[in-house]
């Protein structure tokens, strides 16, 4: 039995470290967002500079894992929970990425204030980190009911995404002296949507792992229906 | 389910009065290889002997219930068993070749099945070899001592004595326990190439091994078939815990 202690120790260590990317990456969507909405170059220094820590633990996960397959050739649940948390660390760390690419642009908003307010990012921005925070609990729990609740609302987010840039392309027409503001908010606002959809991928594999169903593209298979 | 080569109803088998195979109903397709697991004593190596009726050779076993091959109860009184064997052939965990050449080994078979034709048999033999993928290591050394062989090499030789009766099911039991890794792979892709013109069975306790070389596996426990279906569900999404269990190396 004592190769199966071995593995149970690999697992948990899988566990540990994943949950650590995920509250890390909880911490720069966070951060960000709250830099944003306050215009706070130092705290999106900050966001910057911490993300050498998430891509540090990205490659100590998927190291892991290359080690756990290579040496314990995992089946059944154990071989979905190590794909899924491959699956599941890339996109945490774009999540990551997503969030450092929002501090480095509140640079160039802070002399339009007024005018970025106009849009309403400050409010899908938040939108976003209470999303992140579900997948957050997720990880943590895999409870699917807040599966569910993540698809629903990175839907809405998208939506308001959506309509923001929209309104955004409206103004651009309107008023040429504001085009690289608003591209820049725009690009924020696209980056707000793309952490919503990485969100909804994170919760795809945890029913992966759960169920062992592949339900990834499924609503768009619906929409073409 | 494609065409079905062996089915069994209900099957009960004992030792005396210990129970070793409980109600065991499994349905096998033709052409594919069905992997059976699960620990020793489950069962699974009984259930394989019981497909050619090597059982039998064990007093104290007492059958009940229905074993089907090509819709025919095996275990009907008016079944010749030594045609059974001749069409369900049997690969062992220990390669058991005869102290004679390696053409002889090959040729046993057919000559007491009444060939004795040199041509014939050399054709026989040549066929069988090629199709247990040894023809090209033994061609030059046809009428060398079997026993001078690796343990790889005699496995697959005994693969081609089985194969050199024209049986349709193949029956093994751990075929590859005895091998290194090298021989262990070219008996799997032996196997995999071995179903397209035969029904093969076999008893693994090698988990990676089953996976790799089956179509469908089952998983026998404490005498009673757990679960079965496509392997590749089995070795990703098993539905009983057990199995699970099993195959994660959790059990017990």
């Amino acid at each position: 039995m004592e190769k199966y202690r071995i593995f149970d120790n690999e697992l948990e260590k899988l566990t540990e470290r994943v949950v650590k990317m995920s509250h890390l990456v909880e911490e720069q969507v966070s951060n960000a967002v709250l830099a944003l909405n306050n215009y706070d170059i130092e705290l999106a220094k900050h966001v910057i500079e911490n993300d050498n820590k998430v891509d540090k633990l990205d490659v100590k996960i998927d190291k892991l894992c290359q080690k756990i397959f290579a040496l314990q050739q995992p089946v059944a649940t154990d071989l979905r929970y190590i794909i899924s948390s491959l699956k599941i660390n890339n996109d945490l760390e774009r999540i990551g990425d997503h969030a450092v690419n929002i501090a480095k642009r509140i640079d160039a908003l802070c002399d339009y204030t007024d005018f970025s307010k106009e849009f309403g990012v400050d409010k899908v921005a938040n939108q976003a980190v209470m999303l992140y925070k579900d997948v957050d609990q997720l990880i943590k729990t895999h409870n699917l009911i807040l599966a569910t609740d993540i698809f629903q609302n990175a839907n809405l987010i998208k939506e308001s995404c959506h309509k923001i840039s929209d309104k955004i392309i409206e103004e651009m027409m309107l008023q040429k002296e504001v085009i690289v503001v608003a591209t820049n908010i725009m690009i924020i606002v696209n980056l707000i949507e793309r952490i919503a959809s990485y969100s909804t991928n994170v919760a795809e594999s945890i029913i992966f792992v759960v169920e062992g169903k592949i339900v990834k593209h499924q609503k768009k298979d619906d929409e073409n229906k | 389910m494609k065409n079905l080569k062996i089915h069994t109803e209900n099957m009960y088998l004992h030792y005396g009065s210990k129970m070793a195979l409980n109600n065991i109903s499994i349905s096998i397709p033709e052409n594919k290889v069905t992997a059976l697991i699960g620990p020793s004593g489950c069962g699974k190596s009984t259930f394989l002997r019981s497909l050619n009726r090597m059982n039998d050779l064990i007093d104290s076993v007492k059958i009940e219930g229905n074993i089907f091959i090509d819709n025919i109860n095996i275990y009907d009184k008016n079944i010749d068993v030594v045609n059974l064997r001749k069409k369900v052939g049997m690969v062992f965990q220990k390669s058991n070749p005869f102290a004679k050449s390696i053409f002889e080994n090959v040729a046993y078979g057919p000559r007491i099945n009444g060939i004795n034709n040199k041509t014939e048999l050399t054709e026989i033999v040549e066929k069988s070899l090629q199709n247990a993928a040894i023809w090209d290591e033994v061609k030059d050394r046809l009428y060398d001592s079997a026993l001078g062989l690796s343990g790889g090499q005699q496995q697959r030789l005994c693969i081609a004595r089985t194969l050199a009766v024209n049986p349709e099911v193949i029956l093994m039991d751990e075929p590859a326990s005895a091998l290194d890794p090298l021989s262990t792979a070219k008996i799997e892709e032996l196997i995999v190439h071995l179903k397209e013109e035969y029904t093969i069975v076999i008893v693994t306790h090698n988990m990676q091994q089953a996976a790799r070389i089956s179509d469908d596996t089952a998983f026998f426990y404490l005498g009673e078939l757990i679960e079965f279906g496509k392997t590749k569900k089995i070795f990703t999404n098993p539905d009983k815990k057990q199995t699970e269990d099993y195959i994660t190396g959790r059990f017990g």
